[in-house]
């Protein structure tokens, strides 16, 4: 064979391969926005609809619009459905609880990384290594704990005890640690003789750290906050035993109430995935070269 | 530039040494610093002095240590890296530390659906134990407020002259009423007046099932003699059962028997032996270790459970980094058109929340009407159970979480790939090689072992992928003779199942398994520590 076809063959046999796994990859993605366009329940499981099966009443449904459903075929006899709370309100949740939270992890995790990566204090190291341990213990066995911390905690203040989505954001808050080691890799790689130049011109530790290192390592940032607020976006275990209420659940929660074993709603699940999950996925994707660099500096998955 | 920085730097010595002590001295007494301080530390003190009001000695003591180590660390220049910290391992504390001990604690405890108040309310509920003592019998009758609680009117059946109204009452149609609420107070009613609200014929009451919630409920005359409601139409006067003694035993009034509290058995036993009213929370020392080591019960499906997690755990993080290494590699590759396209479509698993794609795979797999089977069913190919089949089950699972556990490899391998230099590619290229040979003998000697550390942590990741097994399969289908126990159970869904579900609530035992778990992947993290320790220095 001649260098030339040989390496023409390769090329293509690369692009079949590719090409298969990407088939594989947008394939359950398709079937979930045609299964929110398809009348009636039916689990994600065609890839085109004719246009006697479309119907936009899961949309209604999911956005809180009102909306007509036939009840009895015989009679012509109809109902109007809507959702209440309105599952947008879920989608609001979620985005506030993962917000709320990932900006505090990003608070408390770069202020403990400054810490860790330009001090020199004692029980440094010992410190670095317990939090990476302990937080090994996972969280849903912490669950009972939580229950208890929380109720607790709400005896006292209504607005953070169970049920409420402060509560919840302040559960997460709690995961720093894996975070904290991530930034601490970034910020080890920017040299410190311009922070130390700063502290000559008589500038604080504190305004070094806030005027000169965070600028710099806004790209780490975004990738711990970006991490943070898909891993709260996907949380369920938690949030399913703290959020007790159908106005306070999460997008998680919601989306997995629409599936139940008696009654499996796909066309709504199907709904709530797509408006959800697209928002999400764009910015992941639109922050992609970020987050690469992120995760193969040695972070770790949560 | 360079030189110039590290010449200001030797004049400079190390940050955080004499040098910033000298403009700590220059400070004014009264800083904003003190006032910010002040501003926590002052409200943060009146919400210890409320905790410690309530009642909780223990708690208010824990907060104030934490109050004062606040105070400490933001006043004191002696510790300043400590001020960066404290705010993140304070929440560290309370929800990872704190979390983590009490499950140990309630590991060494009896604590189960049936041992669940602590002995403190088991002990109440027994000191609100009564008997009908025949003295007073009384009419009933209930008045709807407007509210929509309920007053309770009493009137002694041989004196009318004897009128009570009760306070306000919360009662839940059909619903038994909590039994260890406080009595209900009564006050004297005068002869003439009658209770506020809509009063209830008996026939309403029956219809509504508001005798069920009023059935359990006692109340208190302003004599402090109480009454109960003693079958469908009347109230009676009532006697508490149980007395009191000195030395912690309880006698009951109505027969003269003894009861006392067992606190290694967690309940109280008479002198039979015999189990007397609700299981109490008590030490059990190591028996729900040895419950998993020994009970059969519970050995069988653990030890089964424990295997194929770790089968789990191998098999997801072997075959993800196989598909990620492979795919990296190919589009490292220079000359391939719409390596970024590619890149982007296939990164797609890990952008989407993980929750949402696993709903949509159990979808996809369901059995009757899923894609999959679908699909093989059109091929004339062998269409499996993936929901009664273990087997099936096991290998949904599987496929499921390398589709979405891939993408990270690939993140991760290609960072390691790119920081290969491509001039060792060069040399073997002389020596007419090709790239199978050159990825196996040139490339991944170079890439393992900064990889190790991650594989580990993943390894760690999906032994306790909960949310992947609980919404897929829920670890369905049961094990036979398993109790609780499904066939493709994790152990951290065991335990959660052990804990939550209905049927077996068992914080004790849920909690040794937990310990042990901990245990497991505190191993493997700290392993990975050592190992990456070569990579990277802390």
């Amino acid at each position: 064979m001649k260098p030339q076809t040989k390496l023409r063959l390769r090329k293509t046999l690369a692009h079949a391969c590719l090409i298969s796994i990407v088939v594989v990859v947008l394939v359950p993605f398709v079937m979930v926005a045609v299964a929110s366009l398809r009348k009636g329940e039916f689990p994600p499981s065609v890839l085109w609809l004719s246009p006697d099966q479309l119907s936009l009443e899961h949309w209604k449904f999911v956005l809180g619009i009102p909306y007509r459903e036939l009840v009895n075929a015989a009679t012509g006899e109809t109902r109007v459905i809507q959702a209440s709370p309105s599952p947008v309100l879920w989608l609001w949740n979620s985005v506030l609880v993962s917000g709320c939270s990932s900006l505090g992890i990003i608070l408390l995790s770069g202020t403990a990384a400054y810490a860790f990566a330009r001090m020199r204090f004692r029980f440094r190291a010992s410190l670095l290594r317990t939090l990476l341990i302990l937080q090994m213990f996972p969280a849903v066995l912490s669950l009972v704990a939580y229950y208890v911390i929380l109720d607790y905690i709400g005896q006292h203040f209504h607005f953070i005890g169970l049920n409420t989505i402060p509560g919840l954001i302040a559960i997460y808050l709690a995961g720093i640690s894996v975070n904290i080691w991530m930034i601490k890799g970034y910020f080890e790689t920017i040299p410190a003789s311009m922070e130390e130049s700063a502290r000559i011109d008589g500038a604080s530790q504190f305004q070094t750290f806030v005027r000169i290192l965070l600028p710099i390592s806004a790209p780490i940032f975004a990738v711990v906050f970006v991490l943070s607020f898909i891993y709260t976006m996907s949380e369920y275990p938690v949030a399913s035993v703290v959020l007790q209420t159908t106005d306070t659940w999460t997008l998680a929660v919601g989306a997995n109430s629409f599936l139940y074993e008696q009654q499996k709603l796909w066309g709504r699940f199907a709904a709530l995935a797509v408006l959800g999950g697209l928002p999400i996925t764009v910015v992941f994707l639109l922050c992609q070269r970020f987050v690469a660099s992120g995760i193969s500096s040695g972070a770790v998955k949560e | 530039m360079d030189g110039y920085r590290s010449r200001r730097c030797r004049v400079a010595g190390t940050p955080g040494d004499s040098n910033t002590a000298t403009f700590v001295d220059s400070r004014p007494a009264l800083s904003i610093r003190h006032l910010l301080v002040a501003l926590f530390a002052l409200p943060a003190l009146y919400l210890d002095f409320l905790a410690y009001e309530s009642g909780s000695v223990w708690i208010a003591l824990g907060l104030l240590i934490v109050i004062g180590l606040g105070i400490y660390v933001y006043l004191s220049d002696r510790v300043e890296a400590y001020r960066y910290l404290f705010p993140g391992l304070f929440g560290f504390g309370l929800f990872i530390i704190f979390p983590l001990v009490y499950t140990v604690f309630v590991s060494v405890t009896r604590y189960s659906s049936s041992h669940l108040l602590p002995y403190e309310r088991a002990l109440s509920l027994l000191e609100q134990e009564t008997f009908p003592s025949g003295e007073v019998s009384y009419n009933y009758k209930l008045f709807r407020q407007d509210s929509g609680s309920f007053v309770l009117f009493l009137e002694d059946d041989k004196d009318s002259s004897h009128r009570f109204v009760s306070e306000p009452l919360d009662l839940k149609p059909g619903k038994e009423s909590n039994l260890s609420e406080p009595p209900a107070k009564l006050s004297r009613l005068n002869a003439d007046t009658m209770p506020p609200g809509k009063a209830l014929e008996f026939a309403q009451v029956v219809r509504e099932k508001l005798y069920i919630p009023l059935r359990g409920r006692q109340f208190i005359l302003p004599d402090g003699a109480v009454v109960g409601a003693e079958g469908l139409q009347k109230c009676g006067s009532r006697q508490r059962l149980w007395q009191m003694n000195a030395d912690g035993s309880l006698t009951n009034l109505r027969d003269g028997s003894k009861v006392r509290p067992n606190f290694k058995q967690g309940y109280f036993v008479n002198d039979k032996g015999d189990q007397v009213g609700v299981g109490f929370q008590s030490f059990s020392g190591l028996e729900n270790y040895t419950q998993i080591l020994t009970d059969s019960r519970i050995q069988g499906p653990f030890l089964r459970i424990f295997i194929w997690t770790v089968v789990f755990s191998a098999l997801s993080v072997f075959g993800g980094l196989c598909i990620g290494m492979f795919l990296s590699v190919l589009l490292e590759w220079k000359d391939l058109r719409f390596r970024k396209v590619y890149r982007t479509l296939l990164i797609l698993p890990y952008a989407v929340p993980s929750l949402l794609s696993i709903l949509i795979f159990k979808g996809l797999f369901s059995q009757d009407f899923g894609a999959v089977n679908e699909f093989l069913r059109a091929l004339h190919l062998f269409t499996p159970d993936w929901e009664t089949n273990p087997w099936g089950a096991r290998a949904m699972i599987l496929l499921v979480n390398l589709w979405l556990g891939y993408p990270y490899m690939m993140l991760v391998c290609t960072g390691m790939l790119q920081s290969v230099p491509s001039t060792i590619y060069e040399a073997s290229a002389l020596d007419g090689s090709n790239p199978v040979k050159d990825f196996f003998h040139l490339t991944l000697p170079l890439v393992f072992p900064p990889l190790i550390p991650i594989l580990v942590a993943s390894f760690a990741f999906n032994f306790n992928n909960f949310t992947l097994v609980y919404l897929l399969t829920g670890g369905g289908p049961r094990m036979i003779g398993g109790g609780i126990a499904g066939e493709t159970d994790l152990l951290v869904t065991y335990t959660f199942n052990l804990a939550f579900r209905d049927s077996g609530t068992n914080y004790g035992l849920a909690s040794a398994i937990a310990t042990l778990l901990f245990c497991i992947v505190g191993t493997l993290a700290w392993i990975n520590l050592r190992l990456s320790a070569r990579t990277i220095k802390i």
